[in-house]
C-alpha cells in the first residue's frame, strides 16, 4: 500500500504530477471536443428541423454515417489525413505552405464530430418536445425573434436537452481516452506509459480507473444539479423525475 | 364433511388501515357463494387471501381440509411453506378483474401453461382438455389468437378457461365483469352461470346483484371489514335484515 | 481517389470481417447471459443489488480501452494469475479482448434488461403466481420472455455499439477490420480512401445487423402486431 502511494504520489519517484496534468489535459480536450460537438449538433439539428429537404438529407447522412462508424477510424482519419486535408484546403483558399494539425486539434475535431451526431438527435428531440403553445404565446405578446429565442426557446430546449447532453458529455469524456493513439498526453496515455515503465502495470491501470470514475461521477453530479435547476416550476409526478 | 374452502377469523391491515377485522366463511363442495359490499369493504382482499395473494395478519385458511402454514415474524405474517402454497394454488382457479393473460402466449398456450409446467401433465393431454374447455366457453376458433387481438369479454373467457384447465376444486372470481364494457358483460356471466349449473364450488366477488341473486346459494355482505349480514340470496338481495345491507342493496339494485 | 486502390483496400479489409464478427457475437452472446444473471441478481438480493450497481457504475464510467488494457497488460502483474489455469488464455490478445468486451457489454445489457424486467405487467406475474408458479419457473416462462421482448430494440442498439467497440481490439494487435485499416494507412498514408472503405464496411455490417434484429423483433412479438397481420 505504501509503495502504491509512492508510485502515484507527488514525490520524486511519484507519477502524481504527470497524472494530474494528464487529468487536466483530458478535461481540456473533452471540453473542446464537447464544444465542437455542440456546434455540429446545433447545425445538424437545424438542418433536420429546417424543412429544407437538402439540409435534412445532409444532416441525416451525417448522423447515420458518423453513428455507424467506430470513433477510432475517425481519429485515424484526422490523425493521418488531417494535415493533408488542411493543407489542401488552405491551398484552395490561396494559402501555400504546410498547415498541420497537432494532437489536441485532431482529438478535438474527431471526437467533436462524432459527439455532434449524437447532439443533433438530442437537440432535435428537445426542440420538438417544447410545447408549440409556448412559442406562440411569446409571439402573441409581441416578442421579437431574437428575444423569443433567448428568453423562451433556449431555456425550454435546454430543459429537455440536459439529460441527453449529460450522456454525450460522459461519452466524450470516455472517448477522449482513444485520443491517446495520437500521443496526446491525456490520462490513458500517461497511465499506459507508466504501466510500461514499471513492474506494477495493474496498479497504474486501476489508478486510471479511479481517475475516470472521479471525473464521470463528478460530471454526473454537475449535470444532475443542472437538470434539477432546469426543472424549476415543473410539477413533480410522485416518484418520478420528469 | 370437509369444506372445500374455509377461512376463520381473518385479520388484515395495510399500514394503518385495517381492511379485514375478523372474517370467517365456509364453502361446501358445490356451493356458490357471492360476496358483495362497498368499495373498500375488504371483499377483494378476503378473496385474495384464499390463494395467499395477500397473507392475513392472523386467522386460519383451510383448503380441502388442509391448513395453510403461516409464520409470524417481526410483527408481520408470511407463508411458512412455499411448496405447500404453490401446490394449494394449483388446486384453485382464480379469475382477475383485469384478466391478466400472458401477452406473449396465444389463447391455447395461456390455457395449457399451468397444467403442463406446474401440474406436470403431458402436453398432448393438456391440449386436448384445453380445446374442450375453449369449446365450452365459446372460444374454440380463437385458440391461436393473441390476447391483444381479443375483446375484453373474450379475454375474460380465456382467463376463465385458464382457471378451469387446472381442474380446480374451487373457482375464485374477483369482480370478473367490472372491467368490461356493458355489452360484453353478458357473455362472461353466461359462462359463469354454466359453471354454477355444473355444480362447481365458486366464490364470486361482484357488483352484479341480479346475477349474484340468480346464481348463488349463499350471499355474504361485507361491511367495513366485517360480515355485515349473510344468508340465502332471497334474504340478502330481497329482504335484508340489517339496515346497512338494505341501504347498500337498495342503492345498487336500482341501476 | 483511385478506384484500383479502393478496390484493393476493400479486399484487404474484408479479410478482417470474420474476426470483427467473431469478437462481436461471442462477446455479446456471453455478455447477454451475464447481463441476465446480473439483472436477476440485482432484483433479488440486497447485497447483490449493491454489487451489481457498483459493477455497472465502474464499467460504464470508464473507457473500454482502459478496461482492455487493464486485462491485457495489467493482469500479468500478479504471480497467481501467471501461474493460474487461465493464463494460456489471458496472455492472448484475443481472449483478453473477448473478456473485456463481454464484461463491458454485460454492464450496459444488465441495465437494458432491468428496464425490461420493470416493464413486465404485475398482473401477468400475479396470474402466474396464483397458478402455482414461483422461482425459476416463473422467471423462465413468464418474466424473462416478456422482459426480453421489451428489451429487444435497446439491445439491438447495444449490438451495433459492440460492432464499433471491436475496433479497439486492433490496439492490442488483433487484425480485425480496424487493425488492417491502420496497417494500410500507416504504409500508404492514404487516410481518406481507407477511411471510406472501412467506414462503408462497418456501415454495411451495421445495416444488415439492424435488419436482422428488426426481423427477430417481428418474429418474437406477433402479439404486438395488428390483428390479422
Amino acid at each position: 500500500m505504501a509503495s502504491y502511494l509512492r508510485l502515484i504520489g507527488f514525490g520524486p519517484t511519484g507519477w502524481g504530477d504527470q497524472l494530474l496534468l494528464a487529468a487536466l489535459m483530458t478535461l481540456s480536450v473533452s471540453a473542446a471536443a464537447y464544444g465542437t460537438g455542440l456546434v455540429f449538433g446545433t447545425l445538424g439539428a437545424w438542418g433536420k428541423l429546417s424543412g429544407s429537404v437538402a439540409a435534412h438529407r445532409a444532416a441525416e447522412f451525417y448522423t447515420t454515417v458518423v453513428r455507424g462508424i467506430p470513433e477510432l477510424l475517425v481519429i485515424y482519419l484526422f490523425y493521418f489525413g488531417g494535415s493533408q486535408g488542411l493543407t489542401a484546403l488552405a491551398r484552395l483558399l490561396g494559402q501555400s505552405g504546410f498547415w498541420g494539425l497537432n494532437a489536441f486539434m485532431v482529438g478535438t475535431l474527431a471526437v467533436g464530430i462524432v459527439a455532434g451526431a449524437y447532439q443533433t438527435e438530442v437537440l432535435r428531440g428537445a426542440y420538438l418536445a417544447v410545447p408549440a403553445g409556448e412559442i406562440e404565446a411569446a409571439r402573441a405578446v409581441g416578442m421579437g425573434r431574437l428575444l423569443m429565442l433567448r428568453r423562451i426557446l433556449f431555456p425550454r430546449v435546454l430543459r429537455f436537452a440536459l439529460p441527453g447532453m449529460g450522456n454525450v458529455w460522459q461519452q466524450v469524456l470516455k472517448e477522449s481516452a482513444l485520443i491517446s493513439v495520437t500521443g496526446l498526453a491525456e490520462i490513458l496515455r500517461e497511465i499506459h506509459i507508466g504501466a510500461g515503465s514499471t513492474d506494477r502495470p495493474f496498479d497504474f491501470y486501476i489508478t486510471g480507473f479511479m481517475l475516470y470514475l472521479l471525473l464521470t461521477t463528478f460530471s454526473g453530479f454537475v449535470f444532475r444539479g443542472a437538470e434539477g435547476w432546469s426543472l424549476k416550476g415543473e410539477r413533480q409526478v410522485a416518484g418520478m423525475r420528469a | 364433511m370437509t369444506a372445500a374452502v374455509a377461512v376463520r377469523d381473518l385479520h388484515k391491515r395495510f399500514g394503518a388501515l385495517e381492511v379485514l377485522r375478523g372474517v370467517s366463511l365456509e364453502a361446501a363442495e358445490g356451493e356458490v357463494i357471492s360476496i358483495i359490499g362497498a368499495s373498500g369493504s375488504g371483499k377483494s382482499t378476503l378473496l385474495r387471501c384464499i390463494p395467499l395473494l395477500e397473507v392475513p395478519d392472523s386467522g386460519e385458511i383451510e383448503i380441502g381440509g388442509e391448513a395453510i402454514r403461516l409464520r409470524h415474524r417481526n410483527g408481520h405474517a408470511e407463508t411458512a411453506d412455499r411448496g405447500q402454497v404453490n401446490r394449494i394454488r394449483s388446486t384453485l382457479g382464480f379469475v382477475f378483474q383485469s384478466f391478466n393473460l400472458w401477452a406473449h402466449m396465444t389463447v391455447l398456450q395461456n390455457v395449457i401453461e399451468a397444467p403442463v409446467h406446474v401440474q406436470k401433465r403431458p402436453r398432448a393431454d393438456a391440449v386436448a382438455e384445453a380445446e374442450a374447455i375453449l369449446e365450452k366457453v365459446g372460444l374454440a376458433d380463437k385458440r391461436d389468437s393473441y390476447p391483444a387481438h381479443l375483446s375484453g369479454g373474450q379475454q375474460q373467457r380465456t382467463a376463465i378457461a385458464r382457471a378451469l384447465a387446472m381442474r380446480p376444486r374451487a373457482l375464485l372470481f374477483d369482480e370478473p365483469t367490472s372491467a368490461l364494457d356493458p355489452e360484453l358483460v353478458g357473455e362472461v356471466l353466461r359462462v359463469i352461470r354454466g359453471l354454477a349449473e355444473e355444480g362447481r364450488t365458486m366464490l364470486i366477488v361482484t357488483h352484479e346483484m341480479a346475477f349474484a341473486a340468480e346464481v348463488s346459494n349463499h350471499a355474504i355482505f361485507l361491511d367495513a371489514g366485517r360480515i355485515g349480514e349473510q344468508g340465502p340470496p332471497g334474504q340478502i338481495f330481497a329482504e335484508p335484515v340489517t339496515e346497512r345491507c338494505r341501504a347498500f342493496v337498495m342503492r345498487h339494485l336500482n341501476r | 481517389m483511385h478506384p484500383l486502390f479502393l478496390a484493393d483496400t476493400m479486399v484487404k479489409l474484408l479479410a478482417g470481417v470474420p474476426l470483427t464478427l467473431e469478437l462481436t457475437f461471442i462477446s455479446v452472446g456471453l455478455g447477454a447471459c451475464l447481463a441476465v444473471l446480473l439483472a436477476v441478481l440485482r432484483a433479488s438480493v440486497a447485497v447483490g443489488a449493491w454489487l451489481v450497481r457498483f459493477y455497472v457504475f465502474a464499467l460504464r464510467g470508464t473507457p473500454l480501452l482502459l478496461q482492455i488494457f487493464l486485462i491485457y497488460y495489467g493482469l500479468g502483474q500478479f504471480a497467481f494469475v501467471r501461474a493460474g489455469v487461465l493464463w494460456p488464455f489471458l496472455r492472448q490478445p484475443f481472449w483478453c479482448a473477448i473478456l473485456a468486451l463481454t464484461l463491458n457489454t454485460a454492464a450496459y445489457g444488465s441495465e437494458i434488461i432491468r428496464g425490461g424486467l420493470q416493464s413486465v405487467p404485475p398482473g401477468a406475474i400475479e396470474a402466474a403466481r396464483v397458478s402455482g408458479m414461483s422461482g425459476a419457473l416463473l422467471y423462465r416462462r413468464i418474466i424473462l420472455p416478456l422482459a426480453i421482448r421489451q428489451a429487444l430494440p435497446a439491445y439491438g442498439n447495444e449490438l451495433i455499439a459492440m460492432v464499433k467497440a471491436t475496433s479497439l481490439a486492433s490496439i492490442v494487435t488483433l487484425m480485425e477490420i480496424s487493425g488492417i485499416a491502420y496497417a494500410i494507412i500507416s504504409e500508404t498514408y492514404r487516410a481518406l480512401e481507407v477511411f471510406i472503405c472501412a467506414g462503408a464496411l462497418y456501415l454495411l455490417i451495421n445495416f444488415l445487423l439492424s435488419r436482422a434484429v428488426a426481423a427477430l423483433e417481428a418474429w418474437l412479438t406477433p402479439h404486438l402486431r395488428r390483428a390479422g397481420a
